[in-house]
């Protein structure tokens, strides 16, 4: 198999990857990258277990080509919370039991992460957005509980 | 897992696309990949060389003439976020939010929801009802084609090899009269769900509430997404009463040739689409 040399910014780093040409996203990420936090669920595009952000919006990593993400920017769970050790909706999650097994939550807080910064805050709406992210543990309502109390939060980032 | 592919291309613009796709006539383009790498993942699809288009330049809404132009590579979300597109093909926009769900709906792009030609595919019912046409480029030259030229089976498209989708042209409305369009699914649920049944909508009112020009769309009840003709010839020039949204469901019928799969069975499908029908009818009847 052929490699390809993927460049891009991870976690607000640049950084230059020589891949399998065929590699997806998320096999990058956590073998080449070693960020690990991002979970293979269904690796079909239906689980949500795998979501990170490339360009600032969610994107399924396992139906991503790493070759496609030159120059892009992406962000994992890992990355959420810049210089501060947490992101305030993995402190929220944390806060309210918005996390159980865990292995959804990477996704859910990577997408609730978007949803905050695209001022998406009303609780229907945020159902529908968060409608591909499965989660089979809380029932969900610790997590919307949880993406409310972050959304209040006061603009300290 | 890696994907069994020998090498990726990625042409920096559309028309460096265009020749490298000419270079390599089995190649495969590669837009969002929401389909793709799963049918790539699960050998449905096989292919050495892909041809990756996110720096083709084709991620665009343009609006101009008369015309709302949308490049192939543009996201579900894009379209979804678009005022064009929400003031020229509102059942489109609508569309565009319950393809998958919003992970995918960032990730996946129109040209590539209609290249796969699925009968399910959900951006086509409402581009159909707008008489939606397509620009295809190709080293050899380019046509423009009616969207509904561009389906020729279940996941087949009349797509030639080294043919690439440019760009989607919806002509926009003129809005003198009342339009009432819209588009919904049938599945297990709202969002992440493969459509059982789907219907698009366009219905032009006479001041009386009767309706002057019905276009209707459906999805996942043919080989491929169609224009529900005989719906739409019966429901001109009548109100939408409740004996005539029941003769329209009946006509419907003959539009249709859905099948049993794992999804559903023919019979459940039949009676979705009508029921998808009936409540566009029931809405526009409404005001």
């Amino acid at each position: 198999m052929g490699s390809v040399t993927v460049s891009l910014v991870l976690n607000g780093e640049q950084r230059t990857f020589e891949v399998p040409a065929g590699r997806r996203l998320l096999d990058l990420l956590r073998d080449d990258a070693g960020l690990t936090g991002t979970k293979e669920g269904c690796g079909a595009g239906e689980c949500g277990a795998c979501t990170v952000l490339l360009n600032g919006l969610p994107v399924p990593s396992c139906l991503v080509l790493a070759a496609s993400c030159e120059g892009a920017d992406v962000v994992t769970v890992e990355g959420l919370g810049g210089d501060r050790p947490l992101h305030p909706l993995q402190r929220a999650m944390v806060e309210r039991g918005g996390v159980q097994c865990g292995f959804c939550t990477p996704g859910v807080v990577t997408t609730g992460a978007a949803l905050l910064e695209h001022g998406i805050t009303e609780p229907l709406e945020q159902g529908r957005r968060l409608a591909g992210n499965l989660c089979r543990c809380t029932g969900y309502s610790k997590i919307f509980e949880a993406l409310q109390a972050a959304a209040r939060e006061p603009g300290d980032d | 897992m890696d994907l069994a592919v020998q090498r990726v291309l990625r042409p920096g613009s559309f028309e460096e696309a265009v020749r490298v796709m000419a270079e390599h006539p089995h190649a495969l383009p590669i837009a969002g990949g929401t389909d793709l790498v799963v049918q790539l993942r699960d050998g449905r699809r096989a292919a050495d060389v892909l041809v990756d288009l996110s720096g083709a330049g084709l991620a665009f809404i343009t609006a101009r003439n008369g015309v709302v132009e949308i490049g192939g590579a543009t996201t579900m979300d894009a379209i979804a976020n678009s005022r064009e597109i929400r003031d020229a093909c509102p059942a489109l926009a609508a569309a565009s939010r319950l393809v998958g769900a919003w992970p995918i709906q960032c990730r996946a792009t129109l040209g590539g929801n209609l290249a796969n030609a699925s009968p399910a595919a959900d951006t086509a019912p409402p581009l159909l009802v707008a008489e939606a046409s397509v620009h295809l480029v190709s080293a050899d030259g380019d046509r423009r084609i009616q969207l509904s030229e561009l389906f020729s089976g279940p996941g087949e498209t009349c797509l030639r090899p080294g043919e690439l989708i440019r760009s989607i042209m919806i002509p926009t409305q003129h809005l003198q009269r009342t339009v009432r369009e819209g588009f919904a699914k049938v599945g297990p649920r709202w969002e992440q769900i493969i459509s059982v049944a789907s219907l698009a909508h366009r219905f032009e009112l006479d001041a009386d509430g009767s309706i002057r020009e019905a276009r209707v769309a459906v999805g996942s009840v043919a080989p491929t997404p169609v224009r529900a003709r005989a719906a739409e010839q019966f429901l001109a020039g009548k109100p939408p009463t409740a004996a005539v949204r029941r003769e329209a469901a009946r006509h419907l019928q003959d539009d249709i040739s859905p099948i049993d799969d794992v999804r559903a069975p023919a019979w459940y499908r039949r009676v979705a689409v009508s029921v998808l029908l009936d409540r566009a009818l029931t809405e526009a009847a409404d005001g």
